[in-house]
């Protein structure tokens, strides 16, 4: 579950661990005491689900290789801090053969930009050889490829859906269950949660820019691959979308939802933690719908209890989110997971790639999609009961959208697109007399400033 | 009066001065050095040009040029800087150090105490406290009858500098306290005895002679709000949108979100230029004030 965005205390933090790290490692041994060292890098607080969970996937690994290696110590090297930190550590600590760990767990669109710098060893091969690899839907074992090789194998991966409170529908006098079939259903919904429950916020979606990319990511790209024109990169034009049907679609959603008062308080969508605001709300009844993260489900379950809601199942349903006309399969998802990667000059390839294939065993692959709020990568562990049992219904709703998942483009900058998004819906949340065409403007504007207007494109 | 130690240099002076010169040059010059020629190159983050960056010649400065969010950026910083450096010492540093003045004992230690701990906290605590405060949910919001009512996302910048000059009107109130402690009794006295009311006498004795603390007052507030990072990073992030997004900020975005380390350093590059040249002028301003004493 991926929590906070980074303080400037947090890349205070990291700037002297950096320099710890980069003065210790200089010195680390790649043998010490006459054992191997195989050194992981991972976020302590941003990953799992709490950092207990943390220490137990990561400490249960480490354990397990060690018994089966009595002559490999597993150096665990947890990375503080939010999304930014963990990429800017990584940076860091590849710039030094001394400091790269040999395997590292990163964010899908990381490996990419890691990749290109020529600091991770392709997989290709290895891979070939596993059994649970051919198992894992072609959009995930392509996900972190780069220049057609695998660099980055997922530990699970994230998706979106719509979480709506049964109680709250029921005294709006909504229909229970609720299957929205268009963005349309949507609206009326929340108009009429708007109109019979004031003080309810009856439609959270993320605008602004306090989550970072994840604020576009349970904002804009939870509509987007369900709209008329899902593009955000072209691919054959090698051009940024800043202005098409389907943008202008989510846009106008957004318009609706905040010009007529049905988002959430500025203050909340804001804030750096608003992707996870449903969580602690939504037992509160605060909210009617929440576009939301698959994760939600799980941190009510008793193990994780952040806050431990036994009612969960019932009273917050869930659906997919439907496409905005209803078009068939009528899924509208990203995908975005969570990747291992080796280090292009790790010392001891053959044992780390025997780490790796042990951090994607049956058990680890459950216990990290429950314990981080994922879904596995292999296709048969998505059926498997000890899954589906953890969080019901969220985690089986998960894995029947997640095949129909689009991923965010992996190149650097995505981040620039993101931020042109999070300024247009800061706009539209904020001012709700702002227009569609000026939402699309600001981020056409931000765009072409920040790369070149060379490199946007308007889709007809 | 010359110095002539400055004329003649010799060479104990020059031996006992080394380590600081090396220390210096190796740890400041050398890295800001350093960043200049960064700013100039494509070096990134990740990607390609991590490892394989290379000097772009004027590109950066190119873009420097024609990148609108730079010159609102330097417009915000200049608003921001003004309204805390200007605002902040000459209104509420002056207001507090002469209230302080003459208030009773108990009262001054108390007023000038809770003053000195609000600049002493950490940026982070301060910008803690001051979300709190002025967030929806905040005293401020309570204090206006609404829980929803959002005074920092409704005037951002507005917050911002209340909450820097809240956190550094402490140290300009010492600064000042001192200034008005030396401004010599007998000339307030005169100029009572002429019959100048007490609003007279502070304007137009009391301030002209302070001009010089007041003035390096401002330059020194100036340059701790012009690296005030912390502050807006947490509260606002730079945002809502790009409400305040001072360079600083806008720099770290570049480099450590955007990951263009080059393009970062540039912007990087003009604070420290902004900040050379408003410490000259302090270096300038002290060194005459030192001279008219002597």
């Amino acid at each position: 579950m991926p929590r906070h965005r980074l303080t400037s205390f947090h890349f205070a933090v990291l700037a002297a661990a950096a320099g710890a790290s980069a003065l210790g490692g200089a010195s680390r041994p790649a043998q010490a005491a006459g054992k191997t060292v195989i050194t992981c890098a991972y976020s302590e607080t941003y990953v799992f689900d709490n950092e207990d969970l943390t220490k137990k996937w990561w400490g249960g690994v480490k354990a397990d290789f060690e018994r089966m290696h009595p002559d490999v110590t597993v150096q665990l090297e947890p990375i503080q801090g939010g999304y930014d930190d963990i990429l800017n550590k990584l940076s860091l600590l590849y710039r030094s053969p001394a400091t790269a760990p040999d395997i590292a767990q990163m964010a899908t669109p990381m490996v990419d930009r890691i990749a290109s710098a020529g600091y991770l060893l392709p997989l290709d091969k290895f891979l070939a050889t596993t059994a649970w690899w051919k198992r894992f839907p072609p959009a995930i074992q392509q996900e972190a490829m780069w220049q057609g090789k695998t660099y980055g194998v997922t530990t699970g991966e994230n998706d979106f859906m719509l979480y709506y409170d049964v109680t709250l529908f029921k005294k709006a006098g909504l229909p229970v269950p609720w299957k929205p079939m268009s963005w349309n259903d949507i609206l009326a919904a929340g108009r009429v949660v708007k109109a019979k429950l004031p003080g309810v916020v009856p439609i959270w979606i993320l605008a602004g820019s306090g989550a970072g990319d994840f604020s576009v990511l349970m904002g804009v790209n939870m509509l987007l691959p369900g709209s008329s024109t899902p593009t955000i990169f072209d691919d054959k034009t090698q051009k940024w979308v800043v202005d098409s049907p389907g943008l202008r679609e989510v846009f106008g959603f957004f318009h609706s939802v905040f010009s007529e008062g049905m988002g959430g308080k500025l203050s909340d969508l804001f804030s750096e933690s608003s992707n996870n605001d449903p969580i602690f709300m939504m037992p509160k009844h605060q909210i009617a719908i929440a576009f939301g993260g698959n994760w939600y489900g799980g941190n009510w379950s008793k193990l994780v209890s952040t806050p431990y809601w036994p009612e969960a199942s019932k009273i917050a349903a869930v659906v997919a989110v439907p496409t905005v006309n209803g078009k068939a399969p009528n899924i509208s998802t990203m995908v975005s997971g969570w990747d291992l990667a080796v280090s292009a000059t790790t010392k001891t390839p053959a044992l780390t790639l025997q780490l790796l294939d042990l951090m994607e065993s049956k058990e680890n692959q459950i216990n990290a999609a429950n314990w981080a709020g994922w879904v596995p990568g292999d296709s048969d562990y998505v059926k498997d009961p000890e899954f589906i049992n953890f969080a019901p219904p969220y985690n089986e709703l998960s894995a029947v959208i997640l095949p129909f998942g689009i991923t965010e483009p992996a190149t650097g900058d995505y981040l620039v697109w993101s931020r042109g998004v999070q300024e247009a819906t800061a706009a539209l949340a904020q001012h709700p007399n702002t227009s569609v065409d000026q939402a699309i403007k600001i981020l056409s504007d931000y765009v072409s400033n920040q790369l070149d207007p060379s490199q946007t494109e308007v889709l007809k | 009066m010359k110095g002539d130690v400055a004329e003649r240099p010799d060479g104990v002076a020059f031996l006992l001065l080394l380590p600081t010169a090396i220390l210096l040059l190796g740890l400041f010059v050398g890295p800001v050095l350093y960043a200049f020629y960064l700013g100039l190159t494509n070096i990134a983050l990740m990607g390609p040009t991590a490892r394989h960056f290379h000097f772009t010649g004027m590109a950066n400065l190119h873009r420097l040029a024609r990148d609108s969010l730079f010159w609102e950026s330097l417009k915000l910083t200049a608003i921001f800087v003004a309204a805390s450096a200007i605002v902040g010492v000459t209104v509420v540093g002056m207001a507090l150090a002469v209230l302080i003045q003459h208030a009773v004992a108990w009262l001054r230690a108390a007023v000038g105490a809770i003053v000195v701990v609000a600049w002493m906290l950490p940026p982070l605590t301060a910008a803690l406290i001051w979300y709190a405060f002025s967030t929806s949910g905040g005293t401020l919001s309570l204090l206006g009858g609404s829980s929803r009512l959002d005074v920092l996302d409704s005037f951002p910048m507005t917050v911002v500098c209340l909450a820097n000059i809240w956190a550094t009107a402490g140290f300009s109130m010492l600064v000042l306290s001192a200034g008005l402690r030396s401004v010599p009794t007998e000339v307030l006295e005169a100029g009572r005895m002429e019959g100048a009311s007490r609003w007279r006498v502070f304007c137009f004795l009391t301030l002209p002679i302070m001009k010089p603390t007041i003035v390096t007052n401002i330059l020194l507030v100036t340059l701790l709000s012009l690296g005030n990072f912390s502050l807006i990073y947490i509260m606002t992030g730079g945002g809502p949108g790009n409400a305040t997004d001072i360079l600083p900020i806008y720099s770290y975005q570049q480099a450590l979100v955007f990951g263009k380390l080059g393009y970062g350093a540039l912007l990087g590059d003009v604070v420290v230029i902004i900040a050379t040249i408003f410490a000259y002028l302090y270096v300038r301003m002290s060194r005459t004030t030192r001279m008219a004493a002597a």
